[in-house]
């Protein structure tokens, strides 16, 4: 049973969140249920618990009881509910069913952002030690790395030396020239990427042919903080790129195919004296000014792109695949008229980072997306977020759906021509 | 030590995975061993390299050993927590 010393200490990280955009939002709905069909969770599986404003409510009656003289005096009629053990396991299964994709808010009169909501929901799990271990675990190594990198230095220089015949292999560079630089004083731009060679490789090739002025980071770009809703370890995680950045001088700081790393650098760091771009948009750039040319006729199947939630719907990167896809094939087919309304894949929010523990939950409460690509007739599926294919994929396996799931800097690098 | 003269207690092939699914793997597979048990861990990503040992010192657990052959990364880790 929960004592008084636990709540008053998770009361006052509630407290911590309530700016006036909170505020506003735990105090607006009129209960209108424009946002029931709004949730690719309660479309795909009809249960009123994952409806957004039902989400909204776990929070919303404990705000109730510790924040509105109502829910203080008259606790039954204010609608007030206790923050206890039994509150905190509500607030689990609210946050973690939660992609924190946002479509909901799209279609809410007030725009009530149901991912801010959640983020008190996880404030108060962390507050509990009763978060999912594995994402404090994940993000505890990021910092980890970040606080001892002089003791890693020397290993991830190793792995990215085996890396660099594969990239001159894609693209031939002139002697003298590193494939992959890393920390190198002087680059215009730094390239955050993730561990696996797909999220490097491909990039690296592209920078070369573009002629970029580029470094590679020392660290991943994913923020498993900001997964587990933990603002001090998503600070602590993206100081270290920051810190990074500004050590090098760069102009700018590109970030890989992951939308909540580029969401967080974008949106939820200070303002940096670098520009923020995720590879998307530096792809998009380099067409624009010529300064990479692609082969068209490397894709023979109909083409369709998954906008990451992260990526387009909340940080507006919108145009910039199409163009790039443009540029890929003839045979484009969106998937929605209005990226705004796109489902969600199914997998934020750190859902997928919880592996097979969500796998079950991830395929039922996705079947709407599998629709919807199945509706555009698409072989090859194309989406620029390594949470969102890792998810489509394994929709496309449960499913037996048959499309061929790819990132789009890999479809670039793949298609890039190179004069003789 | 070469990995010949290390005893193995499970092997995790963590070859092609996605991140963050070799630490995810890692972290819930040395649970399967006693302490002082190793696992071998196999893994093709570069990033490993500095992931592992960081995830290590977190953890608490001891790489005692790293090999390399090809693409694939090995790791001997033994369970210390």
């Amino acid at each position: 049973m929960m004592d008084q010393t636990t709540r008053d200490d998770l009361l006052k990280l509630f407290q911590s969140k309530l700016n006036q955009a909170m505020r506003f939002y735990l105090e607006t709905c009129s209960r209108c249920g424009v946002c029931v069909e709004a949730c690719h969770v309660y479309a795909s599986m009809g249960q009123v618990k994952n409806i957004s404003a039902y989400r909204h409510e776990i929070v919303r009656r404990i705000y109730k009881k510790y924040y509105k003289a109502r829910g203080k005096v008259w606790p039954s009629v204010g609608e007030a509910k206790e923050l206890s053990d039994m509150a905190l396991e509500e607030l689990y299964e609210a946050a973690y069913t939660c992609t924190g994709c946002r479509r909901c808010m799209v279609y809410c009169p007030h725009g009530i952002d149901t991912q801010m909501i959640m983020s008190i929901a996880k404030l108060l799990l962390v507050g509990a030690e009763a978060e999912p271990e594995i994402l404090t675990m994940l993000a505890d190594t990021s910092i980890e790395k970040g606080k001892s990198l002089d003791l890693f230095k020397e290993n991830f220089l190793t792995g990215i030396k085996n890396l660099e015949s594969k990239v001159v292999k894609k693209w031939k560079i002139d002697a003298g020239e590193t494939a992959i630089p890393v920390d190198f004083k002087g680059a215009d731009l730094l390239y955050v990427a993730l561990a696996g060679a797909h999220s490097i490789v491909p990039a690296a090739v592209i920078f070369n042919a573009a002629k970029e002025n580029w470094t590679l980071s020392y660290f991943e770009a994913v923020n498993f903080g900001a997964f587990v809703g933990d603002p001090t370890r998503t600070k602590l995680i993206l100081d270290r790129i920051i810190n990074e950045a500004t050590r090098l001088g760069v102009k700018e700081v590109c970030i890989c195919e992951c939308g909540t790393a580029f969401r967080v650098m974008k949106q939820m760091a200070d303002k940096q004296p670098f520009k923020v771009s995720s590879i998307t948009e530096v792809h998009a750039r380099y067409l624009r000014e010529g300064r990479i040319k692609i082969d068209k006729s490397t894709l023979d199947d109909p083409v369709t792109y998954h906008d990451p939630c992260q990526l387009a719907r909340n940080a507006g990167v919108i145009d910039e695949p199409r163009y790039i896809l443009q540029h890929l094939t003839d045979d484009f087919r969106d998937m929605t008229s209005d990226v705004r309304y796109n489902w969600c894949c199914g997998g934020g929010g750190g859902l997928v980072a919880l592996g097979d523990e969500t796998l079950d939950f991830r395929m039922k409460s996705a079947s709407v997306k599998v629709d919807q690509i199945n509706e555009t007739g698409a072989k090859i599926l194309a989406t620029a977020c390594e949470n969102c294919h890792t998810q489509l994929s394994d929709l496309n396996e449960h499913y037996e759906m048959g499309v061929d799931v790819r990132f789009l800097s890999s479809m670039i690098a793949d298609a890039l021509v190179q004069s003789a | 030590m070469s990995g010949e003269d290390i005893v193995v207690d499970k092997v995790m092939d963590l070859k092609g995975m996605p991140c963050p699914m070799p630490i995810v793997k890692m972290s819930k597979g040395i649970k399967d061993v006693e302490i002082g048990q190793v696992v071998e861990a196999l893994t093709t990503d570069p990033g490993a390299l500095a992931d592992f040992p960081a995830w290590a010192r977190t953890s608490g657990n001891e790489i005692v050993k790293t090999d390399q052959e090809g693409d694939v990364i090995k790791f001997y880790i033994m369970r210390k927590a």
